[in-house]
């Protein structure tokens, strides 16, 4: 197992090469200027001078590369053109906002969707499956910013039981800080059922179909056995995998969500990041989205052995 | 139910002390920095104003007057101002304001480790030098520039360059790091929390520099606020639903917002024309877009009204002039623009041997500004008359970088505030050669330009902007169509508010007791 994840950690390691390389490349191909863009129209010869070589940017970009390259092997990650903070704190703080809205609204949607995926799947075809699949496809096609403004419409607006914008932090206000990240959450969670939901029916429809179902349910063994001892444990690994690569992926990315409840995420940060051309910080937050990307199928990838001793053994 | 559900969540917020003397004002975007006119933008020089001051600063109508100073005497030969400081100013650490506060704060600013925004413009690259500062007594500043310049003040007195502000020694820490703004404006900074808000208080011994009415920044300034919190809230969806149920009490709105928010019997909403100026500007080195003809057939193409209409939501009125309406310079000339005539604009096309050769209109999706909504307006006007425009939409930052290289036949595009008509011609009038963003490349007009920076008085100058009015109607290289206009949304618990320059000044601002 430890030979498994230290072969996992040393494959990763190219993997964020490769993204370090890629974004510093692609962020400059794309047209504009980060000096410029601070200067606006204001901008002078002699004040874009000014501002350019204060930021590095008249410098090459094999000689901005490397200067960056060797400060990340620092674990340096720089520092942000627009606010001058150092990106790897900066990130980290960002970070753990988006985490604990991530985390939360992904543990409460798996612990929601798995079982009702495998009882629409057990339940194949009845009123009961058709209600959870129609659930789970209209919450998946509601895009996030749309329910996210219905939340607040009904919750923060009509009922006036929750904030409508703002962040206080859990640290610094533990109940305030929990009411402001309730409809995020509750936009997320809504959101991933649907995912999750349809992932874990297929899965389970899958596995319902094959002899050894069929065999256990000839021994006379109760529905309950099959469905959570013998159909339950095969089914999860992809459901498992897929929930793997939602937390993954919205780690990285729910600045939509970020914006409409005003949540200084790591989403945020990004698009911020990338219209005003920051580019240490858009270097680092790829960087770190990937890390965490690969970090987050690893711990998935060594969790596998408990649902399938098949993997331990291979 | 709901209500005992809703009062328990709100427990947290009625708790906190002087909440009715707390105002939370929502803002598209984070400050900057808290260094003023160093690490800038707009919305961090919004936030450095109410901090701190310069020795001059821009009344209601844009004209320079003294604001720190008390007056400013300027000698024969134009290169000597001297200037006279109130008596009684404090900081906010309560140190009195004195010419070696003055002469430290300026000082600063011409290091060049201080990295301030405007050094080029006083440091004699961009033609303006001051040679020397002197502070012969407590009360009194001399500088010295190297040749006389109408634009001394007013380059003094720019947002951008934070009003050259005098802030106290102790605004900086011992190794000479930047701390924070210790300024004399009538709030104190409070706190920044980056990503999320910043906030300040009020200055209870504050000395407004005038009584009576507000006047840009040097009229009656008292904060009659305790505390103001800055929130970032960049969805304008959320800006309403904060506006709505309370949490938020003042914002800027779109324009599209504001027949809606108008509705709501809890909501005021206040609406003022600023010196921005939406264009649309044209290439004149574009094979194509130099022929004048077809330009002026453009211009014949638009019907101002109506583009205004559409771009501004009925807020804005058509203005063709580089200098914006309400400047003292915008006369009877002035208001003479581009007239809708669309058979003259076919003949103009005929006569410029046009074949249907494609326009391509650069634009960008910002809600902040007009420029797709314009450039889809002007888009189906040209196509009236058989110009074969179509629209190309960029990001922002991309659509800069090709206005900088000069790379595009036509776009839609805002300038940011100039107050003086001078610098409002040399936003966008200069040698393509050298700098190739410049709009309007006419040795002829930079002569005037360069007069009208040096003469003071107001009638010459008055002549020299009518001339340039005419020929730049004349020429079209660009066709200003509207200033901005500010819509601001306020609880009605508020009072006195008044919308200037995008400038959310909270001072004179009082809350309902």
């Amino acid at each position: 197992m430890l030979r498994f994840a230290l072969n996992r950690v040393a494959m990763a390691l190219p993997t964020l090469l490769i993204v370090a390389v890629t974004v510093f490349i692609l962020i400059r191909l794309i047209p504009g200027d980060p000096a410029a863009l601070m200067l606006g129209d204001l901008a002078t010869p002699a004040s874009l001078a000014d501002l350019r070589a204060r930021l590095g940017l008249d410098k090459g970009i094999l000689v901005q590369f490397g200067i960056w390259i060797g400060n990340l092997f620092r674990g340096d990650l720089g520092q942000s053109i627009n606010t001058q903070e150092a990106v790897l704190p900066l990130v980290l703080s960002r970070f753990w906002i988006s985490a604990q809205v991530v985390l939360v609204a992904v543990l409460f949607a798996s612990l929601v969707a798995v079982p009702a995926g495998v009882i629409a799947a057990w339940k194949q075809d009845s009123l009961l499956d058709l209600g959870l699949v129609a659930i789970a496809t209209l919450l998946l096609s509601i895009p996030t910013f749309w329910l996210g403004l219905l939340l607040l419409l009904f919750f923060g607006l009509k009922l006036a039981w929750l904030p409508v914008v703002g962040y206080v932090s859990i640290g610094n206000d533990p109940w305030g800080g929990i009411l402001y990240l309730v409809m995020p959450i509750l936009t997320l969670f809504l959101h991933e059922i649907g995912v999750i939901l349809r992932m874990a029916r297929a899965s389970t429809l899958e596995v319902l179909r094959l002899d050894y179902i069929t065999h256990a349910r000839a021994k006379g063994l109760s529905e309950g056995a099959v469905l959570w001892r013998h159909a339950f444990k095969n089914a999860f690994g992809p459901t498992w995998t897929l929930i793997g690569l939602v937390l993954g992926n919205l780690l990285g990315g729910i600045a939509v969500v970020e914006t409409v409840f005003t949540i200084p995420g790591l989403g945020r940060l990004l698009v911020d990041a990338i219209f005003a051309r920051d580019y240490p910080v858009i270097q680092g937050c790829m960087l770190f989205v990937a890390f965490t990307y690969v970090l987050v199928n690893l711990i998935i990838d060594l969790c596998y052995p408990i649902f399938d001793p098949r993997v331990a053994a291979e | 139910m709901n209500r005992l559900f809703a009062s328990f969540c709100l427990l947290p917020l009625l708790a906190s002390p002087a909440l009715a003397q707390s105002v939370t004002v929502a803002v598209a975007a984070d400050v900057r920095s808290i260094n003023p006119g160093v690490n800038r933008d707009d919305n961090t020089d919004d936030f450095a104003l109410q901090l701190v001051e310069g020795l001059v600063g821009y009344d209601e109508g844009g004209t320079v007057t003294p604001l720190l100073a008390e007056k400013v005497d300027v000698s024969g030969d134009g290169k000597t101002y001297t200037f006279v400081l109130r008596q009684g100013v404090k900081f906010h650490n309560g140190a009195d304001l004195t010419s070696a506060d003055v002469l430290w704060s300026w000082n600063r600013y011409m290091d060049p480790k201080t990295d301030w925004r405007c050094l080029s413009e006083f440091d004699g690259r961009n033609g303006l030098k001051v040679e020397a500062v002197e502070a012969p007594d407590a009360r009194t500043v001399v500088m010295k520039i190297n040749q006389p310049n109408a634009l001394f003040l007013d380059s003094l007195a720019r947002t951008d360059c934070a009003m050259a502000a005098v802030t106290h020694k102790d605004s900086v820490k011992p190794d000479g790091s930047w701390d924070k703004p210790i300024g004399t404006g009538p709030f104190r900074f409070v706190e920044w929390k980056r990503g999320e808000y910043f906030s300040m208080s009020a200055f209870d011994a504050y000395k407004s520099p005038k009584d009576g009415k507000v006047d840009g920044y040097v009229g009656s300034k008292r904060p009659l606020i305790k505390d103001v919190k800055f929130l970032i809230v960049k969805d304008p969806a959320t800006v309403k639903a904060g506006l709505t149920s309370g949490a938020i009490d003042l914002s800027e709105i779109l324009p599209s917002d504001v027949e809606e928010i108008r509705k709501n019997p809890k909501l005021a909403v206040v609406t003022a024309s600023t010196a921005t100026r939406h264009v649309f500007l044209i290439q004149t080195r574009d094979p194509l877009m130099g022929n004048a003809k077809l330009r002026q057939a453009i211009a014949a193409s638009l019907e101002m009204p109506e583009l205004v209409a559409a771009a501004s939501n009925n807020l804005g009125t058509p203005n063709n002039s580089p200098i914006y309406s309400r400047s003292a310079y915008h006369g009877s000339v002035q208001k003479q623009g581009f007239k809708f005539d669309p058979a003259l604009a076919k003949k103009l096309l005929a006569e410029a041997g046009y074949k249907g050769e494609k326009i391509s209109i650069l634009a960008n999706k910002r809600p902040t500004v007009p420029s797709f909504n314009a450039a889809v307006v002007a888009q189906a006007m040209m196509q009236a008359v058989g110009i074969n425009a179509e629209i190309e939409v960029l990001d922002w930052a991309t659509q800069l970088d090709r206005y900088n290289k000069g790379n595009y036949q036509m776009q839609s595009f805002s300038f940011s505030a100039r107050f003086d008509p001078a610098l409002g011609f040399e936003q966008f009038a200069g040698p393509k050669d050298k700098q190739p963003r410049k709009v309007w490349d006419n040795p002829e007009a930079q002569v005037l330009i360069d007069r009208s920076m040096v003469i003071a008085d107001k009638a010459e100058r008055q002549k020299l902007f009518d001339e340039l009015h005419r020929r730049v109607i004349n020429e079209v290289p660009l066709i200003n169509y509207y200033n901005g206009v500010d819509a601001v949304a306020h609880s009605k618990r508020l009072s006195g508010f008044q919308p200037w320059q995008s400038k959310l000044r909270m001072w004179e601002v009082a809350v309902a007791p």
